[in-house]
């Protein structure tokens, strides 16, 4: 067996593929329309045959029917739908007594829904947060009918602008509303007491006081303002309350309840929190910078993943251990732990539809999946120990089972220089031309060198006599139809000034041309902006004389013009013609 | 609508309202998969059911809006957060982060202080604040708040910024203070580890450097900062053949890198494939049109490889992008010595003397040039200024110099009938014998073929991070032993055309 793992390690490292991998194919549906995530995955033996079951908390395509799935092998065995999507599902033992059958919690908006035998059993709500003193208090006058709306609005919106806590939802859209509509709502709801109800985010268990595989538990709720409780698992009630500085996303517990515990909370903010028994506010804080997307215990060490594409390791005092870059997003993070070789590592699966294995930074196992994994498990499953259990982004249903001689070595493939460095550099090749061209150029440099310089110089020759030219003759503003007139534009070069007061005139051969506007005043231009002055010009001669306009630029007051042109007019195009 | 029968009378009680925050776990989840179709799905019925009260759904809606690149969208939605609750420090970091991204730095400074107000000990605050006072160009605001941040927070990019400063400031000793600290903090960012390798390179401390760079390399084989910077380590100390290999790897993941093809043309260079150097070197040349090492290392290999012509138009392209290096005009002048133009090679020649203060080669060549002409006093004063620069550095380094400069000088000076000059005392290695390339002397003319050595100035191997840095990015150049290059020797004097100098200032 060691000899097959082994050589199994040699011929492939880390790497899974059809012929020598680690895992064997169970089961794959690409169509078994379950989207969920990690959180809302849970194996148990919800019937105390021997046989475990997956629970899957399912949201539906596009979150639109949320399902209670439970499958048995491949097949879905019971379904049944939920009121409100869920935020996660656990296994754990309510009680000591025989059978011991674990109960299933599924959290879904306020309520823990407890189902043992697959039946519904409980239901738990989280208690309604107290309201705001004055709130209230400003609510009752109106249900006296001691204050009008608008004041009502004022004060209202002071508490909003000072307060710790967020106002209810009714004073929310109370305040949210015009002014003809106010009155109506304070009819409407003035009777009505104002409430805050929170929701839970997320849910794990925490063993009471055992540390045994099989030991009662108790459930963790983080809600989403900012506290962590924890639930008697028999009576329901709220046995401790931790508030945190954040919203929490994912929860990491070790320990015993009522010896000692240590509980990890990823929050929204991006820190993660650790607290511990008798600590009411977080302990230790790691500021991540990033989002988490994933929080596993390994043994003593924290891993998370986050946004930035990398999996951290820290230690429960918030010490950074270590890093790993993924080559590509974290979608979702698990944990596998192999009982019978004592292995725990951490599973992540990726965008680009990979699952990896690490134990510490050292990567174990890739294995490819079509589609990307968004959810995942490890554990007993129907009668087999080492079940991966997999959803892809699609919907799909992909189960694998570890074989039993696979040892997880940490694979060699990330030691040693990179793949790129064997492949050849693409250097471009030179043709036999070029050759020759340099080789004339050894023999012959200094000619081509004068060669150049003379042609250059002539170059510029040419291109200085060409725009003295065009300064000369000033740019042809004629127009090439018949209906268009003769164009001019003026531009004030000037950065900051504006222009005032010019003055525009053409002077031309009274017998040739006749123009409507031999004068005109400019308007003011503005600086770096382009206006454009046109006229007409009728031709009167039939004898095909052409001659020149010249337009003068004149200031106001001043005889001597500022800029004159000369605009060469063609020849009439209708006595060609004709 | 439920119809009550309280009191007789029929009362309308209101409907129930949806608790505001039901999915904000959905969306959050969603967000952080980098999954925003499904987000923004979510936030829109959120926002629906609620009227756009939701302040979560408004807030994530946001984020995904300055993912995209609607910052003044996400700006405006950020500022609805704040007005919904008023009393969030995030909302406001978040208002002012958005204007930061707009280049607003005066107002992100204002709505940053503000959110001060709220949340004293937040690293974040104190961090960003830093960064827009950097924008600011108040550097010792900037400084307090980066030092107030890791007060509250160590994390690797106060660091960065913090360094950042002092290069601004070009206080690079400063800098490697920071960097140090950083990595002892972090010592797996690779980031960290190559900038800090960078700074080394620059001061000259090599063995640090490659540390530094090494380690980079060991957690991240394929960092292509750190092994450009390895690479042209390497080339300096002529492992060409490792170099080369290394540069495999990142010529696989960025193929379009300028320096990075630069360099392995250097490399080929130095392996004495001049016709590889010149493909790689016009890549990197074609990838990089306005970089003026590029354009020195194609007039160096041009020059090698005796195409004079060719050359001319590089080292003057080179010289219109940067002016003031003496070592461009000396190889110019090189250049137009061969092409026959003597008038103006003696032009460039005085550019480069009075641009340069360290190099003895420039005086040498010129030296060689004049005497070459018969101008035997203006060649001795250049010959005293090469020894007075030799005995300088002399002083301040250990650095070697190639042989074959030293020879020249020694017959040079054998010709000027100066006493044979103290300064070469000191025994001469050559490391790079290998560099060198035979010289095909051609039978001189008429005078003594003394002018035959035109040693030339070291290649340019870039560091592709130097660009990264504020400071003393491209005029780096790290003199070290040179690859040299004798030439052929000058014939005669010619009368010549006079445009060429001209050209340099003009084009």
């Amino acid at each position: 067996m060691a000899a097959a793992s082994s050589s199994d390690s040699d011929a492939c490292g880390a790497e899974s593929n059809e012929a020598n991998s680690k895992w064997l194919d169970a089961h794959y549906d690409p169509m078994a329309n379950i989207h969920t995530f990690s959180a809302c995955l849970a194996l148990a033996d919800l019937h105390g045959d021997g046989e475990y079951k997956l629970v899957v908390g399912d949201l539906g395509p596009g979150g639109q029917q949320p399902r209670l799935k439970v499958l048995k092998g491949p097949l879905v065995m019971t379904e049944s739908p939920l009121p409100a999507l869920p935020a996660a599902a656990a296994t754990f033992l309510m009680e000591q007594h025989e059978p011991r059958t674990p109960a299933l919690a599924l959290a879904s908006g306020p309520c823990v829904y407890v189902y043992k035998n697959l039946r519904p059993y409980f239901k738990f709500s989280l208690p309604q947060l107290p309201p705001n003193p004055l709130e209230q208090d400003l609510w009752n006058q109106a249900k006296e009918d001691r204050i009008d709306p608008l004041t009502l609005k004022e004060m209202l919106e002071s508490i909003r602008e000072t307060a710790e806590e967020p106002l209810s939802i009714q004073s929310l859209r109370f305040l949210q509303l015009e002014l003809s509509e106010m009155e109506a709502f304070v009819n409407q709801h003035k009777s009505n007491s104002i409430k805050r109800q929170t929701v839970i985010t997320t849910m794990t268990t925490l063993k009471k006081n055992l540390a045994d595989e099989d030991a009662v538990s108790c459930l963790v709720l983080g809600t989403e303002n900012k506290e962590l409780l924890v639930l008697d698992p028999e009576a329901f009630t709220i046995l401790a309350k931790m508030s945190l500085p954040s919203v929490p996303v994912f929860l990491e517990v070790s320990g015993q309840f009522d010896v000692e515990f240590r509980l990890a909370a990823a929050c929204r903010n991006g820190n993660i929190y650790i607290l511990r028994r008798d600590s009411k506010h977080p302990k230790y804080c790691i500021e991540l910078s990033a989002q988490p997307v994933g929080l596993i215990r390994v043994h003593k060490v924290l891993v998370v993943g986050s946004t930035q594409d990398s999996l951290h390791g820290f230690t429960h005092k918030g010490k950074k251990l270590w890093t790993v870059q993924m080559p590509a997003a974290i979608l979702t993070m698990n944990l596998l732990e192999q009982h019978s070789r004592g292995l725990q590592a951490v599973m992540a699966g990726l965008a680009n539809g990979e699952v990896r294995i690490y134990r510490d930074k050292a990567l174990l196992n890739v294995i490819h999946t079509p589609d990307a994994v968004t959810s995942l498990c490890f554990g007993r499953y129907g009668r087999e120990d080492n079940t991966l259990i997999m959803t892809t982004r699609g919907g799909g249903l992909i189960i694998k089972i570890l074989k039993r001689t696979a040892v997880f070595v940490e694979g060699g493939s990330e030691v040693g220089p990179p793949p790129a460095q064997a492949m050849k550099l693409n250097v471009p090749r030179k043709t036999r031309l070029y050759v020759d061209q340099t080789l004339r150029e050894r023999e012959a440099g200094t000619a081509m060198h004068r060669a150049f310089q003379t042609d250059l110089y002539l170059l510029r020759l040419r291109a200085a006599r060409a725009y003295l030219q065009a300064l000369e003759s000033s740019l042809s503003p004629l127009s090439t139809t018949a209906r268009e007139p003769l164009k001019l534009h003026a531009v004030n070069t000037s950065t900051t000034r504006p222009v005032l007061g010019l003055l525009v005139c053409f002077l031309y051969n009274e017998a040739l041309y006749s123009l409507p506007r031999a004068f005109f005043k400019v308007p003011l231009l503005v600086p770096g902006l382009n206006y454009p002055l046109e006229t007409f010009v009728e031709s009167l001669s039939n004898k095909g004389i052409s001659d020149i306009i010249k337009v003068l630029v004149l200031r106001e007051g001043q005889s001597a013009p500022l800029l004159s042109a000369h605009v060469n007019m063609p020849g009439s195009e209708g006595l060609a013609a004709a | 609508m439920i119809w009550n029968t309280r009191n007789s009378t029929y009362i309308f009680t209101a409907p129930e309202f949806p608790i505001l925050e039901k999915q904000n776990w959905l969306i959050h989840l969603h967000y952080i998969r980098k999954d925003y179709e499904a987000c923004k799905a979510v936030i829109k019925e959120q926002l629906q059911e609620t009227q756009g009260l939701c302040e979560y759904a408004i807030y994530v809606q946001a984020l995904i809006f300055r993912l995209e690149g609607n910052i003044q969208e996400s700006l405006e939605l950020f500022q609805t957060c704040a007005v919904l609750s008023p009393q969030s420090a995030d909302n406001l970091k978040q208002v002012a982060r958005s204007l930061f991204l707009l280049g607003k730095h005066k107002a992100a400074i204002e709505v940053y202080n503000e959110a001060a107000k709220l949340n004293q000990k937040d690293w974040e605050i104190s961090h960003n604040l830093g960064v827009c006072y950097i924008y600011l160009k108040q550097f010792n605001k900037a400084q307090d708040q980066l030092h107030n941040a890791l007060n509250l927070n160590r994390h690797d990019l106060t660091y960065i910024m913090l360094g950042k400063i002092h290069l601004l400031e070009g206080d690079l000793d400063k800098a490697i203070e920071v960097y140090k600290k950083a990595v002892e903090f972090s010592p797996e960012n690779t980031e960290l580890l190559t900038t800090l390798g960078l700074l080394y390179l620059q001061l000259g401390i090599y063995q640090k450097a490659f540390e530094h760079l090494g380690n980079a390399l060991t957690y991240d084989p394929t960092n292509y900062k750190a092994i450009l910077a390895a690479g042209s380590m390497m080339q300096t100390h002529g492992d060409f053949d490792v170099a080369l290999t290394k540069y495999r790897v990142v010529a696989c993941a960025v193929p379009e890198s300028p320096p990075l093809w630069n360099n392995i043309g250097m490399c080929f260079f130095g392996k004495k494939k001049y016709v590889a150097a010149i493909s790689c070197l016009k890549r990197a040349n074609y990838l990089a049109p306005f970089d003026w090492k590029i354009l020195y290392n194609l007039g160096l290999v041009h020059l090698t490889m005796q195409q004079y012509a060719s050359a001319f138009h590089f080292l003057s392209a080179a010289i219109n992008f940067q002016p003031k290096m003496g070592e461009l005009y000396m190889l110019l002048a090189v250049a137009l010595t061969n092409l026959e133009d003597t008038e103006n090679a003696k032009r460039a020649y005085a550019e480069a003397v009075h641009l340069d203060k360290c190099n003895p080669l420039v005086n040498l060549n010129y030296a060689v040039l004049l005497y070459n002409q018969g101008e035997k006093k203006n060649a001795l004063a250049q010959y005293q200024e090469m020894e007075k620069k030799v005995s300088l550095l002399k002083d301040n380094s250990s650095l070697e110099f190639d042989s074959e400069m030293v020879e020249m000088a020694q017959k040079l000076g054998a010709a000027l009938q100066v006493g044979e000059a103290l300064v070469w005392t000191k025994p001469v290695k050559d490391p790079k014998s290998k560099h060198q390339t035979t010289s095909t002397s051609k039978p001189a003319s008429f005078q003594q073929p003394l002018g035959s050595n035109q040693a030339l100035g070291q290649a340019m191997s870039s560091a592709a991070a130097y660009r990264t840095l504020p400071s003393g990015a491209g005029g780096t150049s790290q003199f070290t032993k040179p690859p040299s290059l004798p030439l052929e020797p000058e014939p005669a004097v010619e009368s010549s055309p006079t445009e060429t100098s001209e050209q340099i200032r003009e084009k």
